[in-house]
C-alpha cells in the first residue's frame, strides 16, 4: 500500500466517522426533518471548493511570479478537485431546495454565483486540456485561475449583500443547536482533509504525466540515456 | 428520499473520484 493509498483510506475511515455524526449524533430538524441533514455536507463541500479555489490562486500568482512547475501543477490540481467539490455542493443543495423551496433551481444570487464559479473554473480545466502543454497555456490558466477568484467572495457573501431566497449564515450566527454545530465541524474536517488528499493524489498524477508529456518530447539521445549502463540480461 | 439521494451522489462522486484517481496514479507509477 503506497503512502497516497493509505491517506485514501484514512480520508475514508474520517468520512464514515463524519457520516455517524450527520446521520446518528445530530438531531432530526424539527420544521425540515431528513432534508436538513443534507446541509453537513452540501456546506463542508463548498467550504472546501473555496480552499481548492484558493490553490489555484496561490499556485496561479506563483507560476507568474517565479515561473514555478510546482505551483502550476498545485493549481491544476486544486482546480481539478474544486470543480468536483462545486458540483457535490450544487447537487446536493438542488436535492435540499426541492422539498424545502418547492423546486430544484432558482436564479438567487448564491445559486446563480456558484454556478458561474463551476463554469469559470471547469472552463480553466477545458483551457488546460485543450492547449498545447507549455508557457502560454500556463500563464493563460494562471491569470484566468486568478481573476476566477474574484467569484469566490462573492458568492460566500451573496447571502448578506443582495436579498436571496438562500439561508444566511447560521454558524457565525450562532443558529445551529449544540448539537448540530458539532456534527457540522466534524463534517467540516473530514471533508477538508479528503479534499487535502484529493488534491495531494492529484499533485503526483500531473507531476507524473509531466514527466511522460517531457520524456516523448525529449531528444532521442535524451531519452535512450537511462539505457546505457543497464545490464545485459 | 432527497437526502438518501444527495448522499448517495456525493458518495458515488468523491468515493468514485477517490478510487479512480488512486487507479491511474498506481498505473502512471508502473509505467514509470
Amino acid at each position: 500500500m503506497t503512502r497516497y493509498e493509505k491517506a485514501g483510506a484514512a480520508a475514508v475511515a474520517l468520512m464514515a466517522v463524519a457520516a455517524f455524526f450527520i446521520f446518528v449524533y445530530a438531531p432530526e430538524d424539527a420544521l425540515q426533518h431528513q432534508a436538513q441533514r443534507i446541509f453537513y455536507l452540501h456546506v463542508s463541500s463548498a467550504i472546501a471548493a473555496y480552499g481548492c479555489f484558493a490553490v489555484v490562486l496561490l499556485g496561479g500568482i506563483g507560476y507568474l511570479w517565479k515561473e514555478s512547475l510546482v505551483a502550476d501543477r498545485l493549481a491544476r490540481a486544486g482546480a481539478v478537485v474544486g470543480v468536483i467539490f462545486t458540483t457535490v455542493t450544487l447537487v446536493m443543495g438542488m436535492l435540499w431546495a426541492k422539498p424545502i423551496w418547492g423546486t430544484y433551481w432558482t436564479w438567487d444570487a448564491r445559486l446563480t454565483s456558484t454556478l458561474v464559479l463551476w463554469i469559470i473554473y471547469a472552463g480553466y480545466l477545458m483551457v488546460r486540456q485543450l492547449a498545447e502543454p507549455g508557457r502560454q497555456a500556463a500563464r493563460f490558466a494562471a491569470v484566468v485561475g486568478i481573476f476566477g477568484f474574484v467569484d469566490v467572495p462573492v458568492v460566500h457573501f451573496s447571502v448578506t449583500w443582495w436579498n436571496t431566497v438562500h439561508p444566511g449564515p447560521v454558524v457565525i450566527n450562532d443558529a445551529l443547536p449544540a448539537q448540530m454545530l458539532i456534527a457540522f465541524l466534524i463534517t467540516m474536517a473530514c471533508t477538508l482533509f479528503l479534499a487535502a488528499v484529493m488534491i495531494a493524489i492529484r499533485y503526483r498524477i500531473e507531476a507524473l504525466l509531466d514527466a511522460r508529456t517531457e520524456h516523448a518530447h525529449a531528444p532521442a539521445s535524451v531519452v535512450a540515456k537511462p539505457e546505457v549502463g543497464r545490464a545485459k540480461p | 428520499m432527497y437526502m438518501v439521494i444527495a448522499y448517495a451522489f456525493a458518495t458515488l462522486v468523491l468515493g468514485g473520484y477517490l478510487v479512480w484517481s488512486l487507479r491511474l496514479l498506481r498505473e502512471l507509477s508502473k509505467k514509470r
